[in-house]
């Protein structure tokens, strides 16, 4: 079991140094490649550069799609002692630019794709000393070039870690609508990572689809994908999984429940044909295994995808803790469960909730005193998540204690942030945000004296213009889609605070 | 490429082809997911041999809107 970051790229650089480990697209079908090896000296000279700016063990926010680049300049941020901040690609700039100055973040390494964040991130973020981007070929005065970094920095980098520092800052939504910086360590993601041996035999070929700020696919696909000796082929947009597929002809790819489902309306629509024709034509030659984690998916699926000869692993998990907390593994699956408790993990329930502890516990949330010491109590972190242990450590989830909605694609949405926009509008009196059937909705009491002091005729529609004002500027996932307009208010608690349920 | 997207539509959703007008939104009429409405857009793309912007397509909401990119960028 690796303890550090470091280890698992070391020890598999040791063992699989000229073999494949990151396989990417260039142009549309062509495929580029590079080795453990080069992996692993790019991460150095990324070292060799923050150590050159005088930047080594300050905060390095990294932003883009999953790239060569993204991922080299992630293991030469954590490797040099240094603090890696992964950051959502999609969010607003505005978004993104908070979250750089409340993470004290001094290096931006960023896709260019995202040009507005560069113009913002000037203006509002006093800390940030340099931009880097990641496809500029030449720096100028405001952004420097990483290819042009390499070659001036190029270099060895090797320093002892201690397991037990700062790594990684990952941001997920909190339930008060701000979202929190999780504080993970080598050790958490180290272990979390390799702690389990799943049997997974060396250049199994893993296509990474999803977005690479993510917990879950930063530590599965690739600190795991890393240690085992995997291949890993990046997905270049969620366009084209179907066509990577058969590109890159994976045996195992993580999704989320969200991308399951399509693919299982896929399986449906050729349902007549020959179920190995059809495994073919949907998943390639290779497929074997999907891993399922970020949200809850129904166990029906596993059965549909067992017949076409694909196992379906779920697990459960969450940022705090590195991510995964539990796991099936194809030898070993109660379907109704959400997997076994990993080896360095332990639970227990505490009046229904199910609290865990082991090393891929968080340290806490960045300069959040209050929040980190409601979620943590004796090494122990509250998962929210209500259910039950069995005596072999498989978890079972029946619910979540917190408002937190979670939707089919792993993304957590505070509904108290998007109710506080919304109940900013003069003609809202009261609004109750939640999921319902896999989508987000709104539920409004509108304010009838000021709707009838303004003669307002076309209520729904009034209201349904201010929700298209709000989706305008949202991210994808905490648009909304749906709308009720209620005549009565909200039933409330005896604190007066809206019944949720 | 009305037709032809209509066509593509049942394979996502369970709706009658009579019942797809080009007002019809994806998301919130049809009933697609969002990763629906991207696995779509890249069988679009081999279909048509185009090449979809993720970014641009993000702004598309009802069927006529997707007609009218798609015969923006097919030219």
């Amino acid at each position: 079991m690796a303890s550090t970051i470091r280890d698992i790229l070391v020890d598999s650089e040791a063992l699989y140094g000229p073999e494949d480990a990151i396989r990417y697209k260039i142009g549309r079908d062509t495929i580029e490649t590079k080795s453990y090896t080069q992996l692993k000296e790019d991460s150095e000279s990324f070292s060799c550069i923050l150590q050159g700016l005088k930047e080594q063990g300050n905060h390095i926010a990294i932003t883009g799609m999953t790239s060569y680049a993204w991922l080299v300049a992630y293991f030469g941020t954590v490797n040099s002692g240094s603090v890696a901040v992964p950051l959502d690609v999609s969010l607003p700039a505005v978004e993104m630019c908070e979250l750089i100055d409340r993470a004290d973040v001094t290096v931006l390494v960023i896709d260019e794709i995202r040009l507005d964040v560069i113009a913002i991130a000037k203006k509002e973020c006093p800390k940030l000393k340099y931009i880097i981007s990641m496809q500029k070929e030449e720096s100028d005065e405001e952004i420097l070039s990483l290819s042009q970094l390499f070659v001036q920095y190029k270099g060895k980098y090797t320093s002892a870690l201690n397991p037990d520092s700062l790594a990684t800052i990952m941001f997920t939504s909190g339930t008060t609508g701000k979202s929190k910086g999780v504080m993970l360590t080598h050790r958490n993601l180290a272990e979390d990572a390799t702690c389990l041996d799943m049997k997974i035999p060396p250049r199994t070929v893993v296509l990474s689809v999803l977005p690479i700020h993510h917990a879950y696919c930063l530590s599965m696909d690739i600190l795991k994908g890393l240690s085992l000796g995997s291949v890993i082929c990046i997905n270049d947009s969620l366009l084209r999984v179907a066509k990577n597929i058969k590109l890159f002809q994976p045996n195992m790819i993580l999704m989320v429940p969200l991308m399951i489902e399509t693919f299982a309306k896929k399986l449906e629509e050729v349902a007549g044909l020959p179920k190995e024709v059809v495994k073919k034509e949907v998943f390639g030659e290779q497929l074997h295994t999907i891993c399922s984690g970020g949200a809850y998916l129904n166990p029906a699926y596993i059965d549909l995808f067992n017949s076409y000869g694909i196992t379906i692993l779920q697990g459960y998990g969450m940022t705090e803790c590195a991510p995964v907390i539990s796991t099936s593994l194809s030898w070993n699956i109660k379907k109704e469960s959400v997997g076994q408790l990993i080896p360095n993990c332990e639970a227990k329930v505490v009046d229904s909730e199910i609290w865990v502890r082991g090393s891929s516990v968080m340290l806490g949330y960045y300069k959040m005193p209050d929040e980190t010491a409601e979620t943590l109590e004796d090494g122990w972190l509250k998962t929210g998540d209500l259910g039950y242990v069995d005596q072999e450590g498989f978890v079972f989830l029946t619910g979540r204690k917190k408002n937190l909605i979670i939707t089919k694609n792993g993304e957590n949405v505070s509904p108290e942030e998007l109710e506080n926009k919304l109940g900013e509008n003069r003609i809202v009196q009261e609004v109750l945000v939640r999921e319902k059937d896999g989508v987000i909705e709104a539920e409004i009491f509108p304010d009838y004296e000021y709707i009838k002091k303004k003669e307002i005729s076309d209520i729904q529609g009034t209201l349904q213009q201010l929700i298209d004002e709000y989706n305008q500027k949202a991210v994808a996932y905490k648009k909304i889609y749906r709308l009720t307009v209620r005549e009565t208010e909200f039933e409330k608690t005896p604190s007066k605070k809206i019944k949720r349920y | 490429m009305f037709e032809k997207l209509v066509e593509l539509i049942g394979n996502y959703v369970e709706v009658e082809a009579g019942q797809i007008v080009p007002e019809s939104r994806f998301m919130e009429d049809l009933g697609f997911t969002s990763f629906d409405f991207m696995s779509m857009l890249g069988e679009l793309e081999e279909e048509f041999d185009v090449e979809i912007d993720q970014k641009e397509a993000a702004n598309i909401r009802t069927v006529q809107e997707a007609v009218e990119y798609l015969e923006k960028i097919s030219g």
